[in-house]
């Protein structure tokens, strides 16, 4: 044959080949000589014989060519998960014969020696493609994925509703090969679906509230700035990302339940840090008085009880990633989170953004010591806001008080407030920042959003009781509209508001409606009793009230207005 | 013109096969050669199998058969709750590969002699279990290919020999021991394949994978 012809013949075949074979043989499951990655056989040819041969194959698999690896595997298991996975079993197991990295590539039944790989490679070099015989840090394999299974864990697919192409084995167990096309497909990873948009994730897992999420529907890209957050992933948005963008099904060092990373804001960090999302929240939790996510690593964990008692905070504790909606107006409760309500009682979801707060700063035991030293100290929030209360910011019910001369249209006696009224950024645009709206963090403790100075001898002005001035006129307070001596209090003797009132209320288990009223429970490091031994405010009604008490050297004894 | 230039491909494609690295050519000297075998006193090549007068034909199809048939009931493939077609016990030329290759009847049990000793071994000896073995006498035509979605369509698809697979490896639709072995190595490649299974070429024939 000439050389032209052959050349030409060659051609052609190899054409042949290719177009009707386009598939394993294009596969990094191609080992052989031909095979387009970099784990490839030195001088074996045949593609198929890494996995399946003719004759006298084993009975794991489909004339399977490969012994079983005999390693003792660390399932995947959470506190969340139903599916409790065992030992590997079915197509898993064939699977693990190259990917726990303990069986050498080349290694064929009834063949010796194994065939040599290139690039010194006998077993699976480390990396993505190496599971380990650790297998906890992977999606589970292996457990029957059943109706019972479905329904226990509520947020999955009935088998049998999801894709066919997403296949159980005959066993109804989900496999690796429920996801992975071992044979090639035209998708990343050789996934059996493109998980562009988390595809195969949401054939199976349904999200409470996924569908209306913006980390489903954001088309946020990343601006470039490191670290990148899509290191994994060839998409580049919010929404090709989808599940992707914080969970990984193999996870390389990462954290509990697939996560990326194992300190659980910086799962949140990656994009809220500025490079991806509008807000950069992690800047606000980076401030003088803030929700310090990164205090505690691995101790939130999701059925923990609402009322938490390992005392952390972390970003799941209020937002529910799979539910988050973009455009909460401020205020608006986050979707999908627990809480505890007024009663104590755990709520799920949480209806009120004050139940959230509840689940730490009510019953919550280990609390730290109140800011302020009272008469009745009291750090149980959902205690001092109870309707019963003598008095009470109104944040479960309409306040009790209804002469409130200095409320700042529109705001009524029948108005409500809520906790982030107060404590929020002070920067979020509800007080004319630019930052992220939410208690998140602030330059002002504990998380104000304005300016509130606690301490005696502050001289006033608008800004150093801005925080109150924002809803109670400072014309009205120190036009003594309410209570006479307002003025004389504030400015005459420099004392602050904190001094005499309890911002949050006066808890009925301590107070009555006689001597704590109007929020009146003293600071004593400020206000002592009398000469007489007396300290209390005596409620007489109609803007008119005594005092026994001393502060500033001045003795009050019964002291009217 | 299609036609044509296809046809001159295969012809040239198969020059270049028959022209390119044959071990040997033919039965002499393959592994199904017995001429030199002590306990073939003819030493005539075709005798082990065939017979011009009298032969076996309870197997249907048998070509002039001359070696003792096995009666064994074999364990069929099943596989892992994947495979789409129906496969039954061995039946036509497989049956005939396998009354050797089973292990029950001799290698030298021949033109009528029951009492050999000679029997097959190692990597030769596929046994009565062949559920450890590439599926045979399963019907594979066009709608097995559709069913299992992994298969070439074999009555359109090159089988690589010049014609489809159905009418170079199949044997009435069925796939047999015969649709990948010649047993007379008219090729020369290794383990008497009908096709150099380079780059799994051989498999690649049929699964579409």
């Amino acid at each position: 044959m000439k050389p032209l012809i052959r050349l030409f013949t060659t051609a052609c075949l190899l054409g042949l080949v290719i177009a009707a074979n386009a598939g394993v043989k294009d596969s990094l499951h191609n080992l052989s000589t031909s095979g387009p990655g970099s784990v490839k056989a030195t001088s074996a040819d045949r593609v198929c014989e890494f996995c399946h041969i003719s004759h006298s194959a084993s009975s794991t698999g489909s004339l399977w060519s490969r012994r079983s690896s005999s390693s003792t595997y660390i399932p995947y298991s959470s506190t969340t998960s139903v599916a409790q996975p065992g030992q590997p079993t079915g197509t898993s197991v064939l699977c693990l014969s190259c990917h726990d990295g303990t069986i050498a590539l080349g290694e064929i039944l009834n063949q010796a020696p194994a065939h040599s790989m290139a690039g010194g490679n006998s077993t699976m070099p480390p990396g993505k493609s190496n599971q380990g015989t650790d297998l906890s840090d992977d999606h589970p394999v292996s457990f029957e994925y059943s109706s019972i299974l479905a329904s226990q864990n509520g947020e999955l697919a009935m088998p049998g509703t999801f894709s066919q192409a997403l296949p159980l084995d005959p066993n109804g167990e989900l496999q690796c090969t429920t996801c992975h096309d071992p044979h090639d497909s035209p998708f990343d990873k050789l996934l059996r679906m493109s998980n562009m948009g988390a595809q195969i994730c949401v054939e199976c897992h349904l999200k409470t509230g996924w569908s209306q999420t913006s980390h489903g529907q954001s088309v946020a890209t990343w601006n470039g700035q490191n670290p990148n957050p899509w290191s994994n992933s060839p998409y580049t948005t919010v929404a090709d990302n989808a599940c992707e963008s914080c969970h990984i099904p193999h996870a390389v060092a990462g954290g509990p339940r697939l996560l990326l990373h194992a300190a659980e804001e910086d799962n949140c960090a990656d994009c809220h840090n500025g490079n991806v999302a509008a807000d950069d929240i992690m800047a606000e939790i980076d401030k003088f008085s803030s929700h310090r996510v990164s205090d505690t690593t691995l101790v939130h964990d999701a059925v923990e009880p609402a009322v938490v008692d390992l005392r952390h905070v972390e970003c799941a504790d209020c937002h529910d990633p799979h539910a988050t909606r973009a455009g909460r107006a401020p205020g608006d409760t986050p979707a999908n989170v627990r809480g505890v309500n007024i009663s104590g009682a755990e709520i799920n979801a949480a209806v009120h953004t004050y139940e959230i707060c509840l689940r730490c700063h009510g019953d919550s035991p280990n609390q730290p010591l109140a800011r302020t030293p009272r008469q009745h100290d009291q750090s149980n929030m959902r205690l001092k806001i109870q309707p019963s209360n003598p008095s009470f910011h109104p944040i479960a019910s309409t306040g009790r008080n209804s002469d409130v001369p200095s409320l700042i249209t529109p705001l009524t006696e029948s108005s409500l407030v809520g906790c982030t009224d107060c404590h929020n950024s002070n920067s979020a645009p509800t007080v004319g920042g630019f930052g992220a709206e939410g208690p998140h963090g602030s330059s002002f403790e504990p998380i104000l959003a304005r300016n509130y100075v606690t301490v005696d001898n502050t001289t006033e002005s608008a800004s150093n009781y801005a925080l109150c001035y924002s809803c109670h006129s400072r014309n009205s307070i120190l036009g003594d509209d309410s209570f006479k001596e307002h003025d004389k209090h504030i400015r005459g003797e420099d004392t602050p508001c904190n001094a005499c009132h309890d911002p949050h209320g006066v808890s009925s288990t301590q107070g009555n409606s006689i001597n704590n009223s109007h929020l009146i429970n003293f600071d004593t490091s400020i206000v002592f009793p009398n000469s007489n031994g007396d300290l209390r405010f005596i409620d007489e009604g109609n803007r008119s009230g005594s005092c026994d008490l001393d502060c500033h050297g001045k003795d009050h004894d019964d002291k009217n207005y | 013109m299609f036609k044509k230039v296809v046809g001159l491909l295969t012809v040239v494609v198969t020059g270049l096969f028959l022209s390119s690295g044959a071990l040997a050519q033919g039965i002499s000297g393959s592994a199904h050669d017995f001429s030199g075998d002590v306990w073939n006193t003819s030493g005539e090549l075709c005798i082990v199998c065939h017979t011009p007068h009298n032969a076996d034909a309870t197997v249907a199809d048998a070509p002039l058969w001359n070696h003792e048939v096995t009666t064994a009931t074999f364990t069929v493939y099943s596989g892992p709750g994947t495979l789409d077609a129906t496969v039954g016990q061995p039946s036509g030329v497989s049956k005939l590969c396998l009354s050797c290759h089973d292990g029950t009847v001799a290698v030298d049990n021949f033109g009528g002699t029951t009492t050999g000793t000679s029997f097959v071994g190692g990597a030769d000896l596929v046994g009565i279990d062949l559920s450890n073995d590439h599926p045979i006498s399963l019907t594979y035509d066009a709608a097995l290919a559709t069913t299992d979605g992994g298969l070439n369509n074999p009555t359109s698809t090159n089988s690589g020999l010049g014609g489809t697979i159905t009418a170079d490896l199949l044997f009435s639709n069925s796939l047999e021991c015969g649709s990948c072995h010649d047993v007379h190595d008219t090729a020369g490649n290794s383990k008497l394949l009908r096709l150099d299974n380079a780059g799994s070429a051989l498999c690649s024939t049929c699964h579409n994978k």
